[in-house]
């Protein structure tokens, strides 16, 4: 579960102090696939970052007792001049993965993220789809209870869609996730609680078909 | 040309590889560190990895960066009948790791401080530039004007420059005032200055998005 107490949010930007959250309060019940949606700049990411403490708000609390794996986005996470080899390499070393392990989990993100001999490219000559495919193929070669996922699936063509179904089914059975998409069937098909993201605020609905027409209302 | 030309009895450039190599190193990990957490951003996404972290590998690969220069050019010169030897090397390598132990406290120290005032960066950066002549990075430090020597020994960069250029060239003699007491205490200092702030300030490094 999640649980965030009086959290406040806010970015520095050249015109002053911009608020994402202020004084947000809310619990996420344990056990549910989460869904995150919201218009572009409401805030689905930072909130993402915040549940993945990879970002950290400027007061009040985030608590979980779950694992949490770091948010799969389209950008960052990667150092573009390195290769996929590399920078596979370097997140096994951080999750503490080495020898046998690590060579086990480039053969998985490899072999799942189709990417063949190009893994030994630089990170930064692959298209948004590779790139894609290996940010998701390399979080899903290690077992976390929640899995943040920003959008990655949205990107991938038709038969990467439906391996990243598959996988998903098999990892669900353990693990969730915590979506965000513009998809709305995706987020129909895997989250169970979906949180509205609107005007610095959190509606959470329990009801996922409730929730999308309220997005879209 | 240049063979002709000694100072303190060593061939001029011989004289200012042993002193400028050094100090490129410290200026360039300093300067570099205020740029660390912009050019790591990305990952900041796994949660293990904390703004110290970009900060020391950052002072790694500058040392490595030097090192190897370093060692192809006393290669270099060897190789073209200049004498290279160090004259301490025992305490060449301690000061050596004196000077970036400074100039990694000075780093992270205008790391935090640019990351707080993010304009300051420009004005930094020209600060490092009058820094080569009071350091005496191309002369030694006897040729400055005396009568400015108690201001321009407040500088630990001059004294660092003075001690290795002691420890290489034999018959060098560093200007009177030069001690390695004091870098070091300046160094105690500047760290605990850091590193203090760095507890301070170490969740709005990662939450905020200048800098």
């Amino acid at each position: 579960m999640f649980e965030l107490r009086n959290v406040t949010k806010s970015y520095l930007t050249p015109k002053g102090r911009r608020y994402v959250f202020r004084n947000l309060s809310l619990a996420i019940p344990p056990g549910k696939n989460i869904g995150l949606i919201g218009r572009n700049g409401a805030g689905k990411s930072t909130l993402m970052r915040l549940l993945g403490g990879a970002d950290v708000p400027d007061s009040g609390t985030i608590a979980t007792d779950r694992s949490i794996s770091w948010p799969v986005g389209l950008t960052g996470g990667f150092q573009g001049s390195m290769t996929g080899r590399d920078n596979i390499k370097f997140v096994c070393r951080i999750y503490g993965a080495t020898g046998e392990a690590m060579r086990e989990k480039v053969r998985y993100v490899q072999e799942f993220a189709e990417i063949g001999d190009w893994i030994d490219e630089p990170i930064k000559t692959y298209s948004s789809g590779m790139r894609s495919r290996v940010a998701f193929g390399l979080s899903m070669a290690f077992d976390f209870d929640y899995y943040l996922i920003d959008e990655v699936m949205s990107v991938g063509d038709a038969q990467f869609k439906r391996k990243c179904a598959e996988v998903f089914k098999d990892k669900l059975q353990r693990s969730n996730v915590v979506l965000v998409s513009h998809s709305m069937p995706e987020i129909e098909k895997l989250c169970d609680v979906v949180l509205l993201v609107r005007n610095g605020g959190i509606q959470v609905y329990d009801d996922v078909a409730k929730g999308i027409e309220a997005y879209n209302s | 040309m240049l063979r002709g030309r000694t100072v303190s009895g060593v061939e001029y450039p011989v004289f200012i590889l042993v002193g400028m190599a050094p100090f490129l190193l410290y200026r360039n990990t300093a300067l570099r560190l205020m740029d660390s957490l912009r050019e790591n951003r990305s990952l900041f996404g796994y949660k293990q990895i904390k703004p110290l972290d970009t900060y020391v590998a950052r002072v790694i690969v500058e040392t490595c960066i030097a090192a190897t220069v370093y060692a192809l050019l006393v290669f270099g010169f060897a190789w073209f009948g200049f004498d290279m030897s160090i004259h301490s090397p025992l305490e060449w390598v301690f000061t050596l790791l004196l000077g970036l132990l400074f100039a990694f406290g000075l780093g992270m120290f205008l790391a935090l401080v640019t990351h707080a005032l993010p304009s300051l960066k420009i004005v930094i950066r020209m600060a490092f530039f009058p820094l080569y002549f009071i350091s005496g990075v191309l002369i030694p430090a006897s040729y400055l004007p005396q009568t400015m020597m108690p201001v321009l020994l407040l500088n630990p960069f001059l004294h660092i420059l003075e001690l290795i250029r002691a420890e290489v060239l034999p018959h060098y003699t560093p200007v009177d005032g030069v001690s390695v007491t004091y870098v070091f205490t300046f160094t105690l200092v500047l760290l605990f200055l850091s590193l203090g702030a760095y507890r301070a300030r170490r969740m709005h490094l990662i939450s905020t998005k200048n800098g």
